[in-house]
């Protein structure tokens, strides 16, 4: 009897989901169209695609049986953490099961003395801090999604946030991790480890070479004292000049971001907490660290800040609260003032910073979209938000090509087009700008080292070679094409 | 792209084995730094020692325990443990097959494809050959006591066989020995 190619693939994924729900206690699989609805997209919403069905395990033997069966049916496994990634990363494929770990949120265990917590992946980033903070400690990275991310997405992604500069990324801040690889092995990779850092490979590898499933993270002692210096300026370029600045008068400020006037008054608009609605920029900078140090740090930024137009230091936990809560607003507070926004991450040695803001104005014009800018940028880390309209035929695909645009500038300048998001699904394109063919081929042979029937979050990434080629999409590296002597154009 | 690195890369292509040192990788000197940037980028052949001059000038060191000041930066990259790769930014490799390889940058944020920039510190020239790494450095006033960081665990049977599989990624053919 015959039997048509697509029948066969619907055979497949009923015996998989059977299997599944034969082996699983209740109430963790869930299928059908309502229930696996709330997992069609992560926190880039414009791509939706609904999975085969949705997996939430209670434990490692659960999640290890999942990978057995998947591994045996041939079926692709889409980690998911909280869901909050940008990029698109935990989008479920068609054919795929969604691997969701948000059941295993247990802080397991807190060295005090070493500075160290074990906890599971579905624990939020903000819990750990809370976890810690009665022992005079906190967990570093601070993700602006922080109450809601989960640590296991965090390392999946590398994430940052605003204080990476002093305190490092998650790479940095993760002494071991436990991971499952496709066939359910476990797997601890350490900062003890000899041989290759295999660690730090798995800090960013967006679920693609294992699931994580227990991470120790290394804690931080709370400074006794932050203080944040807001100045406003009247031309961005000076403002933006000031960062280098004050790194290179020797201060590494806890946290050091920079919002253009667009994103003060959607800010100042939102949270009403007095920043200067006649500055063109407005720098944030956060000292922190003992008071004498704090002391110590604050002369030097004020004076090396004394040509902004404005100026104001927190005098009390409450006034930097207040500051900040206008910076950490600003997404949402943009967000009120258009249907839709595209956020973006390249990252650009922070010399370019003024160059980068008054190309993204001039793209800004050339496109006729709206652009705030809300940023790290100590770290160089541009996160220009298009403001668009998805109900505009054609916009949502004008504000694409404005926002490759971007990260192609953010790579000649010798920067990256992700600093801190991942590449998900949303920046596979830009890859191809970034790496060459060799590079490509090279990062997917390391997916295949780990995982060599691509179950692990297949086409995310990495962009597959033919895509690029497709694209027509050129290398170019610091500035240099390839046969420079063509005229192009 | 200098000389010296079309010859290594020819030399790579037309081998069978290759032991990497600094006196035969003959590629030394700073290539850029841009002390507001804290970020310094060597070829892998400089002495760590014509580094930290430099860095000195500007009040700035590397934020790792330096074992010994007269090997070169990329013997200790080699050799390194985790405090070093947490410093690491970017790297230019030659691979088995000869390739000249981008990994990484001259940024603190990165996240764009795998971190093989930092996952090949410790990979004591087995893989491929590393000719320049960027680095961020630090004001000295931030860096306190720096302590040597060891590597301790031994391997297990399934991370042997994954650095088995990694080691042919990068170098199909057993070049680097």
């Amino acid at each position: 009897m015959f039997i048509k190619f697509k029948e066969v693939i619907i055979i497949t994924c009923m015996s998989v989901i059977k299997e599944l729900s034969r082996v699983l206690p209740k109430g963790i699989v869930l299928t059908g169209e309502e229930n696996t609805r709330p997992f069609e997209c992560d926190g880039l919403s414009v791509y939706r695609q609904k999975p085969l069905a949705v997996v939430l395990p209670e434990n490692i033997d659960q999640i290890k049986q999942v990978l057995k069966i998947c591994k045996a049916h041939k079926t692709p496994v889409v980690t998911r953490g909280a869901g909050t990634g940008l990029a698109g990363g935990a989008m479920p494929l068609s054919e795929s099961i969604v691997l969701g770990l948000s059941k295993l949120r247990q802080v397991k265990h807190i060295d005090v003395e070493n500075q160290l917590a074990i906890v599971e992946p579905g624990v939020r980033n903000i819990s750990i801090s809370e976890a810690v903070a009665s022992h005079g400690l906190y967990y570093a990275p601070d993700p602006s999604s922080q109450i809601a991310c989960s640590i296991g997405g965090n390392v999946a992604e590398n994430s940052g946030g605003v204080h990476c500069l002093k305190y490092g990324l998650t790479v940095h801040n993760v002494e071991a991790v436990k991971i499952l690889t496709i066939d359910g092995e476990e797997l601890i990779l350490s900062r003890k480890d000899k041989g290759l850092g295999l660690l730090a490979l798995m800090n960013g590898s967006e679920g693609l070479l294992g699931v994580i499933v227990e991470i120790t993270v290394k804690l931080t002692k709370t400074p006794d004292l932050a203080r944040v210096v807001m100045a406003g300026f009247d031309s961005v370029r000076h403002c933006a000049d000031s960062v280098s600045d004050i790194i290179k008068a020797g201060i590494i400020p806890a946290g050091l971001e920079m919002m253009d006037s667009f994103a003060i008054e959607a800010a100042e608009g939102f949270a009403q907490v007095g920043y200067p609605l006649d500055a063109q920029a407005l720098l944030l900078c956060e000292l922190d660290g003992t008071e004498a140090e704090v002391q110590a740090e604050l002369d030097i930024v004020l004076k090396v800040l004394s040509g902004a137009s404005s100026i104001k230091v927190s005098n009390s936990e409450q006034e930097r609260l207040d500051l900040w809560k206008g910076r950490k607003s600003a997404f949402p507070a943009v967000g009120r003032l258009s249907p839709d926004y595209y956020c973006m991450d390249g990252t650009i040695p922070r010399r370019h910073l003024a160059d980068m803001l008054e190309k993204i104005n001039e793209l800004s014009q050339k496109y006729q979209l709206r652009v705030a800018n809300v940023f790290h940028a100590g770290d160089g880390n541009l996160h220009p938000l298009i403001l668009y309209d998805a109900n505009i035929e054609g916009e949502l695909e004008k504000t694409e090509e404005f926002g490759t645009e971007i990260l192609k500038l953010s790579v000649d300048m010798g920067g990256t087009i992700t600093g801190e998001h991942g590449v998900g699904i949303e920046k596979l394109d830009a890859m191809c700008h970034q790496f060459n063919s060799k590079e490509l081929e090279i990062f997917h042979k390391i997916k295949a080292a780990f995982d060599p029937e691509a179950l692990l979050n297949p086409g995310k990434a990495v962009p597959e070679l033919h895509r690029c080629a497709e694209l027509g999409a050129m290398h170019v590296h610091h500035g240099q094409l390839p046969h420079p002597e063509l005229e192009r154009f | 792209m200098s000389d010296r690195i079309e010859q290594l890369q020819e030399e790579v292509k037309n081998s069978s084995s290759i032991h990497i040192d600094s006196q035969w990788l003959n590629y030394s000197g700073i290539e850029e730094y841009f002390s507001e940037e804290l970020v310094i980028t060597v070829k892998a052949g400089t002495a760590i020692k014509e580094i930290q001059a430099q860095l000195e000038e500007n009040q700035q060191i590397f934020p790792f325990y330096i074992t010994d000041e007269n090997q070169s930066i990329g013997a200790a990259y080699a050799i390194g443990a985790q405090d070093i790769s947490d410093s690491v930014l970017g790297v230019k490799i030659i691979d088995g097959s000869g390739e000249l390889l981008n990994f990484g940058g001259q940024v603190m944020k990165n996240v764009a494809g795998y971190d093989v920039a930092r996952m090949l510190v410790g990979s004591q020239g087995q893989l491929a050959i590393i000719t320049q790494i960027s680095f961020k450095v630090m004001p000295k006033s931030y860096i306190a006591d720096l302590k040597p960081s060891y590597k301790e665990n031994e391997r297990s049977t399934l991370r042997e066989e994954i650095e088995g599989r990694l080691k042919t990624v990068f170098d199909p053919r057993g070049v680097f020995n």
